[in-house]
């Protein structure tokens, strides 16, 4: 596929195996895909597709069985724990279904968590202004609304600044208008900032707003989409 | 099923369970061996004492004709008296060593049932007028002597050859020590024989005569009664101490280590089962917190509140279990070294380790008791929960602020871990608490450990260092004129100050309390013997007044200004009772003594200006000579080196060291299992968090430092607090070991603060090595891809 993008995060022949006991469990098969700066990639498939597993290996979380795996020229399938923790650090950004927000520090400190080991972090009073939630810098994730609990978790992701941002079905624990509000924050995070943010979802009409689809069946890349008119978050319905 | 489910949760956690079973074990093995060690110790003693006829009065008289001890009998509730000669001799040893003594004391072979009967263990019967003697098998031992050997003495300044014909043990000399000036027996330097009396008055030329007295008494008859019916009719020949069973000093030390080793026995297991306590109880909360849901679901499937408990019971009921049978087992292995080791300082048949199935259950059941009450107390919330509720997750934790937050400088200058760890440390006053008391706890043993080295260190030196400073001290076999004396030994060569000085006995009484004591006399302007007062500055024998060591006081309830009465079998007129004058209150570690300058006295016990020492300062490479000299004349009963006794003192001090160890080690341990579960516990229950952390790109390192934080922080606390509560231990320990023979002093060094410090910071370092280890191994993906 010609693209006129480098590549941020290049895919070679992935393969992800299981040892359940004594079962193998195939999770990823062959898989092969490039991701190119700036663009909004959405990995849409059933659940047990293996879209997890391919978050977690780009993510840094988890490591590839076989196969070959860049970040930008890096290696990352040779990277030791080590490497990874410090690619994950100043790389990437993570949000999480169900957020995984420290309890016991507010919204502010849970930005401001992540905020202290970037090298180049945005600044928090800014994200959280930028996810609308400066009013509520002080409270603790257990005085959120779910909506509002998943923004505080995208600020701290987008705070560091990250190239990459990686979402778990992020919307996957909000209502539809709270779910919008969150997308709507990841396109402009794409957009304003030139990030690339990868969105894994079964919610095909997310997909609708990505520049790019990769479909995942049973652990194979089945299909690669490009949509040429992305429709805006706004309009996503579901 | 369920029990299933408890090995799978155990070998989960097998390390904070294993952590927990060795502190119990710990516990309990010092429980059933001590215990196992005391009973027998106390059976020994009881049987010993009974089969052997141990006396249950002893006085010492200067000279007694043998016909006289038969009268006595006739007070009412003596059983059975018998007079005796005691003395001690020098040994000549083939290789010249010149401080090897024998106390001779005399025996009747033709008597049955004899008091202080020996209990021979090898040899044959004395006989009567022949030259022969049994010795006490530890000098037996210790000399590599063998039957029919022959020991030379000197006596009265002659030598005498003696045969060896039995070896044996004497309830009297369970625990031989020659002079008050000793800390341990020494068998190689110092042992009885045992002669019979025609023998010994041979040696002695004091024909039917004795100087000790031994009675028993009827069964009911009190002591007190016969010593006042006794005293006055022992007094015309020169009385010098009438004492009960329970001063003698085998007896005394005997029964103060059997009282040491019972309140180590009883309140050591304690503390280490509380630990073990606090750590299941945390373990068990945070389980049935953590298994709500599966609580909910086995409630919704139909198991009884009764079955659900009897399942989360198996967890502390199994390590109690577990504990109590390695504890009583390991404890009954430890009794055999350990009764070794007691048979080591105490002369006695019948020591040995052995096993008690009484003990044994006993452990079992004081393990299980403590589990179960632990166990319960950290799972009955379950009880209290709906199915459906239990199903439900928990209500938030409380977001109120905390008091430090409030605290708004210090609250800034926190990172945002620090800033979670302090969260933590309030929102879980439970788990605080337990970290808290178990860091003060591992920090007071660690801090005891080296308190009692310190503490040996100083009762040791202090005397042979800081207070008597002469190079030898000379025993003169009987008071002589002090200014004769120290003349005369001042002139031996290398001599270059002599100082004489007087042990006198004495009864000191404050209204009912009364003491018998020994008074030292010493020079006002003495440089040889230095008194001093806590602060260690040095206080000079008073020339009005009589100073006391500080239990003395507490046993007189006297204070400077106390008048006391006295008396002494060494005054002109022993039935005078005169009066003194407390004028001070001195420190005093080892022995029980009073002092007065010497002239004083002399002049209170208005007896001549005796003397019954005399210390000299003199070049080290003469004492052998000295020794050489007047060891052999019937004058001196003794010359003690001060070097020699130091270093003796200095080898003891190292075997003490490795006990030491021992201690710092269960600090160690203590230490490392309250943190490891401490970690364990905070690593279950907020895997979550600190998984995000790492996926946010922390190192395990900076993630790992949020519960270390915590930990430091209350441990920083604890530490602290371990100071008092060292010093509140070290208070009630001496208490119950401080005896006539010695006083623990019960301040802890800077050394002993430094030592506790680093024993319990090496402890958590370690604990927090390994759960630094866990978070290394997180599964990031699983952690984060469950629901809260």
């Amino acid at each position: 596929m010609a693209s006129p993008h480098t590549p941020i995060i290049t895919c070679r022949n992935i393969s992800k195996i299981y040892l359940m006991g004594e079962v193998e469990v195939t999770a990823l098969r062959d898989v092969s895909l490039d991701i190119f700066e700036g663009e909004l990639v959405v990995i849409l498939g059933p659940s047990g597709s293996g879209k997890s597993t391919l978050l977690n290996i780009v993510g840094g979380m988890d490591t590839p069985t076989k196969g070959e795996l860049f970040y930008r020229d890096k290696p990352l399938h040779l990277a030791d724990q080590n490497e990874l923790t410090y690619y994950r650090r100043n790389a990437v950004g993570f949000v999480f279904q169900f957020y995984n927000l420290m309890p016991n520090l507010t919204a502010y400190e849970n930005i401001s968590l992540s905020v202290q080991i970037a090298e180049s972090p945005l600044s928090v009073e800014e994200t959280l202004e930028k996810v609308g939630l400066s009013q509520r810098a002080d409270h603790f994730p257990s005085q959120l609304s779910g909506g509002e609990q998943q923004r505080i978790a995208l600020a701290r992701a987008v705070a560091k600044n990250p190239d990459l941002l990686l979402c778990d079905e992020p919307t996957g624990a909000l209502d539809l208008q709270t779910g919008i509000q969150v997308l709507k924050l990841l396109r402009d995070f794409c957009e304003s900032y030139g990030k690339t943010v990868l969105i894994i979802t079964h919610n095909s009409e997310i997909a609708k707003m990505a520049d790019r689809i990769f479909y995942l069946r049973d652990g194979r890349l089945s299909r690669i989409e490009t949509n040429e008119n992305p429709v805006p978050p706004e309009r996503v319905t579901w | 099923m369920l029990r299933r489910k408890v090995l799978r949760d155990m070998k989960e956690n097998k390390g904070a369970y294993a952590a927990c079973m060795v502190v119990i074990i710990i516990g309990l093995t010092i429980f059933t061996s001590f215990s196992v060690v005391i009973d027998n110790l106390t059976l020994a003693q009881k049987n010993f004492y009974r089969d052997q006829n141990f006396a249950n009065g002893f006085a010492e008289v200067r000279l007694m004709p043998y016909r006289e001890v038969e009268k006595l009998k006739q007070i009412p509730g003596i059983k059975d008296i018998q007079g005796r000669m005691v003395e001690d001799v020098r040994v000549l040893t083939p290789d010249g060593e010149s401080d090897v003594y024998l106390r001779l004391v005399s025996v009747d072979p033709l008597k049955e049932n004899p008091i202080n009967g020996v209990h021979l263990t090898e040899g044959v019967p004395l006989k009567n007028g022949a030259m022969e003697i049994w010795v006490d098998s530890k000098f037996f031992a210790a000399n590599n002597l063998k039957l029919n050997h022959e020991i030379e003495i000197i006596a009265e300044g002659r030598k005498r050859s003696l045969r060896v014909v039995g070896a044996g043990q004497s309830p009297e000399f369970i625990y031989a020590m020659r002079d008050s000036s000793d800390i341990y027996p020494d068998p190689e330097k110092f042992g009885i024989a045992y002669i019979p009396l025609q023998s010994m008055q041979a040696i002695f030329s004091h024909q039917n005569t004795v100087n000790s007295i031994i009675f028993t008494l009827q069964p009911g008859a009190a002591y007190s009664s016969v010593e006042q019916e006794l005293e006055p009719k022992l007094k015309k020949f020169g009385l010098e101490n009438l004492y009960p069973r329970k001063d003698q000093t085998s007896d005394l030390l005997l029964t103060g280590e059997l009282k040491g080793i019972q309140a180590m026995s009883t309140s050591i297991p304690v503390l280490f089962l509380s630990v073990a306590g606090a750590i299941l109880y945390i373990m068990l909360r945070r389980m049935v917190e953590q298994q709500r849901g599966q609580i909910g679901i086995l409630k919704a499937l139909g198991y009884t509140n009764k079955e659900i408990l009897l399942h989360y019971m198996t967890y502390p009921l199994a390590c109690g279990l577990v504990g109590g049978i390695v504890g009583g087992l390991g404890g009954t292995a430890l009794s055999f070294p350990l009764a070794s080791l007691y048979g080591l300082f105490f002369n006695m048949p019948g020591l040995q380790g052995s096993f008690s199935p009484w003990y044994f259950l006993e452990c079992i059941l004081l393990s299980l008791v403590f589990s179960a009450f632990a166990g319960y107390q950290g799972c009955k919330r379950s009880l209290s929960l709906h199915p459906a509720e239990a199903m439900r997750p928990p209500a938030p934790p409380s977001t109120n602020k905390t008091l430090l937050e409030k605290a708004v400088l210090f609250w800034n200058i926190l990172t945002v871990q620090g800033r979670m760890a302090v969260r933590n440390i309030f929102r879980n006053p439970g788990r605080t608490f337990f970290v808290f008391f178990g860091v003060a706890f591992a920090f007071s043993l660690g801090g005891m450990t080296w308190t009692f080295k310190d503490i040996s260190e100083q009762m040791l030196y202090d005397q042979y260092e800081k207070i008597e400073k002469y190079s030898a001290k000379v025993f003169l076999s009987a008071p002589k004129d002090a200014r004769q004396a120290s003349s005369e030994l001042g002139r031996f060569p290398g001599v270059k100050r002599a100082e004489p000085m007087a042990e006198i006995p004495l009864t000191l009484k404050n209204q009912w309390r009364e003491k018998n004591v020994v008074l030292l006399g010493i020079p006002k302007d003495s440089i040889l013997y230095n008194i001093m007062d806590k602060d260690y500055k040095s206080v000079p024998p008073p020339e009005d007044g009589i100073l006391i060591s500080e239990r003395l006081a507490d046993l007189l309830g006297a204070r400077p200004g106390t008048t006391l009465s006295l008396e002494s079998p060494l005054m002109q007129d022993p039935e005078q009772e005169k009066t003194v004058r407390v004028s001070g209150v001195i420190p005093q570690h080892l022995g029980l003594n009073a002092y007065m300058e010497l002239e004083a006295a002399q002049a209170l016990i208005d007896n001549g200006r005796f003397a019954t020492i005399v210390m000299l300062k003199m070049d080290e490479e003469n004492i052998p000579a000295l020794q050489e000299a007047y060891n052999s004349s019937g004058a001196v009963s003794g010359i003690v080196n001060r070097t020699e006794m130091l270093n003796k003192t200095r080898e003891m001090m190292g075997s003490l060291i490795s006990s030491v160890f021992i201690f710092a080690l269960f600090a160690i341990l203590i230490g490392f299992a309250v943190i490891y579960n401490s970690s364990i516990i905070t690593l279950s229950e907020r895997s979550r968090e600190l998984a995000s952390m790492m996926v946010l790109g922390m190192t395990p390192a900076e993630v790992l430092s949020v519960i270390t934080f915590e930990q430091w922080f209350i441990g920083g606390f604890a530490m602290v607090a371990g100071i008092p509560l060292t010093k509140l231990l070290l208070v009630a320990m001496a208490e119950s070991i401080n005896s006539d023979l010695y006083t623990m002093p019960t301040t802890m060094s800077l050394m002993a603060v430094c030592t506790a410090f680093i024993i319990t910071v090496t402890s958590i370092w370690i604990a927090q090595r390994l759960a630094g280890k866990k978070i290394r191994n997180l599964s990031l993906v699983e952690v984060l891809k469950s629901r809260e």
